[in-house]
Parts: C-alpha cells; sequence; structure tokens
C-alpha cells in the first residue's frame, strides 16, 4: 500500500476495455465490490430463508432480524399506506449497508464513498418520490411547497423557501453518506500512515486509535445506511400522505 | 406446517414483551443518532442548493450578483426550516 491516504479510492479498470456508443461500460474495481455486495446479500437472504423452521437458526434469525428491523422503520415512519414500496427501501437498505461494510474490509473498496453512486442512489429516490407524490395526489403536491397557516404577505417568500429545502433533499442523502464514508476512511488510513512512520516506539498511540476508530467506522456505516432508508421512508411519506 | 397452540401464545408474550424493550431503549437511541447524524449536513445541503438556483437564475437574467446573494440567504433559511423540522420530528418520537 502507497502511503497517500487517498490511493484507496481510485477507480482503475479490470480486465478489458467496453466502449458502448462512446460511453465507457467497462468493468472496475467498483463494479466488482456492487457485484461482491449483492452476491453476498443473495448468497445470505438465500440461505436464510432456506428452511423456513419455527425456531429458527442463526443464519435465519439474522435474515428474520434485518427483515422485521426494516418492516418496522417503515411502518413507524411512513404508515401502512408505504407497505408496498417495502421490497424497494429493503434492497436499498441492505445494498448500502453491505456496501459500507465491505468496504471495512482490508484491501477492499468502498462504493459508497463515492459521491456518483450516492448521487444515483438518492436521485433515483428523489425522482421516483417526486412520480408518486404526482401519481397519488395530482397537482394537489404542490401544496407541499404552501405550509397552511402562513399570512399573504410571506406566502411567495416560503414558497421559494420551500423549493429549495426540497431540491435539497437529494444533495443532502448523497453527501451525508458519501461524505461520512470517506472521511472515515481516509482518517483510518491517516492514523494507519502514523503507525508506520512513528516506528515501533512512537507508533503504539496511532495504533489504539486506529483500533476505536474501526469501531467508530462500523457503528457509522450501519448508522448511514439506516439514515439512508429512514430518510427515504420520510420523503415517501410526504409523498404518501399529503399533510404536515 | 402446524404450529402448536402452546407455542402460539407464548411467541405473542414474547412478541408484546421485545416490543416494550426495544421501543424503550436502543431503538430510540439509535434514531436519534441517526437524527443528530442528519443535522449537520442538512444545513450546508440547503444553502448550497439554493447559492447555485441563484448562480443559474443569475446567468439567465443577466443581474449578476443579486440572485445569488438572496438566493444564499432563502438556503440558509431553508436549512434552518430543515433542521427545525428535524428536531421537531425528534420530539415528538420522545
Amino acid at each position: 500500500m502507497a502511503n497517500n491516504p487517498m490511493q484507496q479510492f481510485i477507480v482503475h479498470k479490470i480486465g478489458p476495455e467496453i466502449k458502448i456508443a462512446g460511453i465507457d461500460l467497462s468493468f472496475t474495481n467498483a463494479s466488482l465490490f456492487m457485484v461482491i455486495s449483492t452476491s453476498i446479500i443473495l448468497l445470505f437472504l438465500f440461505f436464510g430463508t432456506k428452511e423456513k423452521k419455527i425456531i429458527p437458526d442463526k443464519i435465519q434469525l439474522v435474515a428474520e432480524m434485518f427483515y422485521s428491523f426494516v418492516a418496522k422503520m417503515i411502518n413507524d415512519t411512513a404508515g401502512s399506506k408505504a407497505k408496498p414500496y417495502f421490497p424497494f427501501i429493503f434492497s436499498l437498505f441492505m445494498f448500502v449497508l453491505f456496501c459500507n461494510m465491505i468496504g471495512m474490509l482490508p484491501y477492499s473498496f468502498t462504493v459508497t464513498s463515492h459521491i456518483i453512486v450516492t448521487l444515483i442512489l438518492a436521485l433515483f429516490i428523489f425522482i421516483a418520490v417526486t412520480i408518486i407524490g404526482f401519481a397519488k395526489h395530482g397537482f394537489k403536491y404542490l401544496s407541499i411547497f404552501v405550509p397552511s397557516g402562513v399570512p399573504a404577505v410571506l406566502l411567495p417568500l416560503i414558497t421559494i423557501i420551500e423549493i429549495i429545502s426540497y431540491l435539497s433533499r437529494p444533495v443532502s442523502l448523497s453527501v451525508r453518506l458519501f461524505a461520512n464514508m470517506m472521511a472515515g476512511h481516509t482518517m483510518l488510513k491517516v492514523f494507519g500512515g502514523f503507525v508506520i512512520s512513528l516506528g515501533i516506539l512512537g507508533g503504539w498511540l496511532p495504533l489504539g486509535f486506529s483500533v476505536a476508530l474501526t469501531g467508530l467506522e462500523i457503528l457509522v456505516a450501519f448508522l448511514q445506511a439506516y439514515v439512508f432508508a429512514i430518510l427515504t421512508c420520510i420523503y415517501l411519506n410526504d409523498a404518501l400522505n399529503l399533510h404536515h | 406446517m402446524t404450529i402448536p397452540e402452546d407455542f402460539k401464545t407464548r411467541l405473542k408474550i414474547a412478541k408484546s414483551k421485545i416490543e416494550k424493550e426495544v421501543q424503550s431503549d436502543s431503538e430510540k437511541r439509535g434514531s436519534f443518532m441517526g437524527s443528530a447524524f442528519k443535522l449537520g449536513t442538512e444545513l450546508v445541503a440547503s444553502v448550497a442548493v439554493g447559492t447555485i438556483i441563484g448562480f443559474i437564475l443569475d446567468t439567465w437574467f443577466d443581474t449578476k450578483p443579486w440572485l445569488i446573494i438572496i438566493f444564499f440567504f432563502l438556503g440558509a433559511a431553508a436549512g434552518m426550516l430543515n433542521v427545525i423540522r428535524t428536531a421537531n420530528r425528534m420530539q415528538k418520537k420522545e
């Protein structure tokens, strides 16, 4: 490993270059780790639900825990109307969680530390929620920009502010996940570099920090996946149940 | 697959117990922590989006630099609004 703490974020091609209609579609290490995390999720859920025992074994227990965790989260934040969107939110949560967690392994690549990945996820959610809102309520959906009980003088100002706040959703959603993952991983590498450069005498302190930070990063990895999913639920709730 | 009656009642009792415990402790802390992590970016993102909108409108209407200034402050206001909303939501859950 090189000394550069940003080295870990470099995307490089694996295998031949594939170009379709001028767009570079080569298989990269980012794609590889997306495939790895997706296959781990699929395998885990396949074995978790293969034998449906009344008294579950360990892997079934974990799979059921994930299921009830997400189901409860959706029910608490968006109500029963959001039940049809369970598969999407569950896949989203699992994908972000496993990408984050696999990024914690040494020599691996953190897919979610690239803003393009998180931005596409967030934009997809944003556009989907907007379409759902318009499909369910028609032009009445625009009333989320006009809060009730505001004096008429302030109404244009408040509406502009509401529109900005609505448009900032995908930005804050994507930047939060990307910034947390990138900052955490950079910090881990920087402290790792300190261990080497301080040698056997002074290296113990940053080594201890590294261990503690790894624990913190695992917490952040889980928490960011959770926040990502719960915000999707909140946005969905705004689109489904139209009022403030 | 048949489930014995005795097991069903035991399951029901266990479920209600779990719900109470989870509600009161770990889950609440988790969601609060999630919201706390949320607040910072919420504030910044709105300011950024407001400024970008101001910049785009400025180039459209050729009114540099007025709209960018106005929309910067509107973005800051939107950020505050978002933070207050999140805080209210946290309080409601309590």
